[in-house]
């Protein structure tokens, strides 16, 4: 049985849940992280030397890091599904996985969402928050004409590239900030809601995660 | 043939020129970006509409990201040394692939962008020296891990994992600011400057 180690708001862990789920695996998630702690304990750093969350413990294969995490998990347990068949096709999808971690997340995790939640109303810097929403929007431009004509990033099916950023949309549209219209980026998080495996995994309400006063 | 689209100080397009050297892969490459011509213009939009290098084109097959860029690369040329096909070593050696873009780097940039690039939003000393703090508590805990599990992030061998990481090493080497003696990080960093690629590519007097 796989053991996913980490809080279900970590938008990271919520990453790999919803990869687990979609692959239909068994499995037992353990809280660690935020309110939970333990990433402090000599037994933590043994799973995790850089004490952070998701951790994947696979029948005893540890591993850490969300986007490692997943591809494994698709390589192993759904190639052609999760996992693009083929070199080319396989490579387009670790890029879009790639792109969500190098263009967008810092804007809308680091950010927009640091602020609205770790930051109080009167300290929010909303300039900051306006600059970055400007800049994801400005990218998601591009992912917009990737899904015209696509029901998902790497066509037809549900991929691997699609986990890897269709988890900070849940985010991205339930924060407070500039959206531009995007018909195909729209319809596409559209169908993402629909799936229960998102909905039970990525759509977690962060509203509670809010600091006093944020 | 291998054509690279990118300037040759960047940290990125430094990745796939070492790995292409160290598959013996002949290569193109031309330079974009900062200082050179704009990733904005019609032609570079064309190859990707991105505007960040590096782009690579093999025989018509388009790709970006570097971390992804060398995976296929490796991939392509079977090095399995490098880049293992058993699922469980391939795993690791990417969570340090993201361990040095991510973590590593996240204190890298105000440094660099401060003190080398001269970036106006990055001159401030006090996001310099917070970025250096950052960089700093990273390569200690750099430096415990090659100590405990070296000489190679995953292990006996160079493999992609040492790649991002080879690359912020070579920084903090080049870029002159108060740091502590880090004994096993300077090892790897002579180990690695023992290959002729890294050498060439990234030990070469380019923070």
């Amino acid at each position: 049985m796989l053991k996913v180690w980490g809080r279900k708001t970590s938008v990271n862990v919520q990453k790999v849940m919803w990869a687990v789920a979609e692959l239909g695996l068994p499995h037992e998630r353990i809280d660690a992280g935020g309110p939970f702690g333990r990433l402090d304990t000599p037994e933590y750093a043994v799973l995790n030397p850089n004490r952070q969350v998701p951790v994947l413990d696979d029948n005893g294969f540890i591993l850490w890091e969300s986007n490692p995490i997943v591809r494994y998990l698709a390589e192993q347990y759904g190639r052609g599904t999760l996992a693009p068949e083929g070199r080319h096709g396989y490579a387009r999808a670790d890029q879009w996985m790639e792109w969500s971690i190098t263009e967008i997340y810092r804007d809308i995790i680091g950010v927009c969402f640091t602020n609205f939640v770790r930051v109080t109303a009167k300290d929010r810097d909303t300039a900051a928050i306006a600059a970055a929403a400007k800049r994801v929007g400005d990218k998601l431009v591009i992912l917009d004409r990737q899904l015209d004509g696509r029901a998902f990033i790497c066509g037809d099916k549900l991929t691997m590239a699609d986990i890897a950023v269709g988890t900070l949309m849940y985010r991205y549209y339930t924060l407070p900030v500039e959206r531009p219209k995007l018909a195909n980026v729209d319809r596409w998080y559209g169908s993402l809601s629909a799936r229960a495996p998102y909905q039970a995994h990525a759509m977690i309400d962060w509203q509670p995660m809010k600091i006093p006063g944020a | 043939m291998l054509k690279i689209y990118g300037r040759a100080n960047s940290s990125n397009v430094r990745k796939v020129t070492w790995v292409a050297d160290e598959l013996g892969l002949p290569f193109e490459r031309t330079d974009w970006g900062r200082g050179f011509r704009s990733t904005d213009e019609p032609e570079f939009k064309r190859l990707s509409a991105f505007g960040v290098v590096p782009v690579v084109d093999i025989n018509g097959f388009i790709l970006r990201e570097s971390n992804t860029i060398t995976r296929y690369l490796c991939a392509r040329a079977r090095r399995d040394d490098l880049y293992p096909t058993d699922l469980k070593a391939r795993a690791l050696v990417e969570a340090w692939m993201d361990w040095g873009s991510s973590d590593l780097y996240a204190g890298v940039r105000p440094v660099f962008m401060g003190l080398v690039v001269k970036n106006p939003a990055f001159m401030d000393p006090a996001i310099i020296a917070a970025g250096a703090a950052e960089w700093t508590r990273q390569m200690q805990r750099l430096d415990g891990e090659l100590a405990a599990n070296g000489p190679y992030l995953a292990g006996a061998n160079l493999t992609l994992a040492d790649v991002p990481t080879g690359i912020v090493v070579n920084r903090w080497y080049a870029i002159p600011f108060e740091k502590p003696a880090l004994p096993h990080v300077h090892a790897y960093y002579d180990l690695l400057g023992q290959r002729p690629a890294y050498q060439q590519h990234v030990r070469n007097g380019t923070p």
